[in-house]
């Protein structure tokens, strides 16, 4: 659904720019930060990019970070206001597109480059008492990931 | 003084090599980083069994060989520096300040949008920065 049709070649060339992005910001971050551990577990590495890569990107840290109820696989950042999608406004016609494919394709770049394989996607999220939907990008880690940090656990 | 640097992506492919040294073939310093990315595996191996998980460290001389000493560093995302030296009285500080400053040469050099991550690094930016680095140190290590 978000792969196929007119707005799906687009939400992938934005993920794929995205990505590239992804990998060199890790390498930028890991290099200025002093007294870095390489990261891990997978809450360690969900919580470098939720503070960390969004403090560099945004200048502040994503608004939530959850963890799936039905999936143990799957992890979700919120954001109210996300900058990409802030100013964008999606016609009708390209119903599946979301700006913050990018953003997603910008985690996938970092999770990738430390070695977490991960499908990132974005959704919008409506949200009562606000007129805009919120954006959620969602983290779907790849198997191996997951039953790696169960051996770790 | 300092004969070869190389750096060796996270999959051990080589992404730069470059020897400092005129008359000896490129192919031994090939040869010898080969050899020494065996022994920074080891090392890397070794300190997560003792339950310390160095990384972004500087791993210090790898192994003597003939009249060279060889340097490594490693850094988060498994890029590896190797530094292949003649000199026999290296101050530790040194060593570690050439290869953050070779960090992050080649961090900039990574960051170019038109550089393909697991290519050979074809900048001449960067192998100018790199020769610089080298030039200075040896002035440092000297006095």
């Amino acid at each position: 659904m978000w792969l196929t049709g007119p707005s799906g070649r687009a939400n992938l060339r934005l993920e794929e720019a995205g990505f590239g992005v992804g990998i060199r910001m890790l390498e930028l971050l890991c290099h200025r930060d002093k007294a870095n551990r390489r990261e891990t577990r997978v809450l360690g590495i969900l919580s470098f990019v939720h503070s960390t890569v969004w403090k560099s990107l945004f200048g502040k840290v994503a608004d939530s970070l959850e963890k799936g109820t039905e999936h143990e696989d799957e992890y979700m950042i919120s954001e109210k206001e996300l900058l990409v999608n802030r100013f964008v406004s999606v016609p009708g016609g390209m119903g599946g597109f979301n700006c913050g494919t990018f953003v997603a394709g910008i985690v996938k770049g970092v999770l990738d480059g430390a070695g977490f394989p991960a499908r990132v996607t974005a959704h919008f999220v409506a949200v009562e008492g606000q007129a805009r939907p919120r954006t959620t990008i969602l983290i779907k880690f790849a198997e191996e990931v997951v039953q790696r940090d169960a051996r770790l656990a | 003084m300092i004969v070869c640097v190389a750096v060796v992506g996270h999959n051990n492919n080589p992404l730069y090599l470059q020897s400092f040294v005129d008359d000896d073939n490129t192919l031994k310093f090939h040869y010898i980083v080969h050899c020494s990315l065996d022994v920074i595996e080891e090392k890397v191996s070794n300190s997560k069994r003792a339950g310390v998980n160095l990384n972004e460290t500087f791993l210090g001389l790898l192994y003597p060989t003939e009249d060279y000493k060889v340097f490594g560093y490693m850094s988060n995302t498994k890029i590896k520096f190797v530094l292949v030296t003649t000199d026999h009285d290296l101050r530790d500080a040194d060593v570690r300040n050439f290869f953050r400053r070779l960090h992050g040469a080649y961090v900039d050099a990574a960051s170019n949008p038109f550089h393909v991550p697991g290519k050979r690094i074809t900048s001449a930016a960067f192998a100018e920065r790199v020769s610089n680095v080298v030039k200075t140190f040896g002035f440092g290590a000297a006095a």
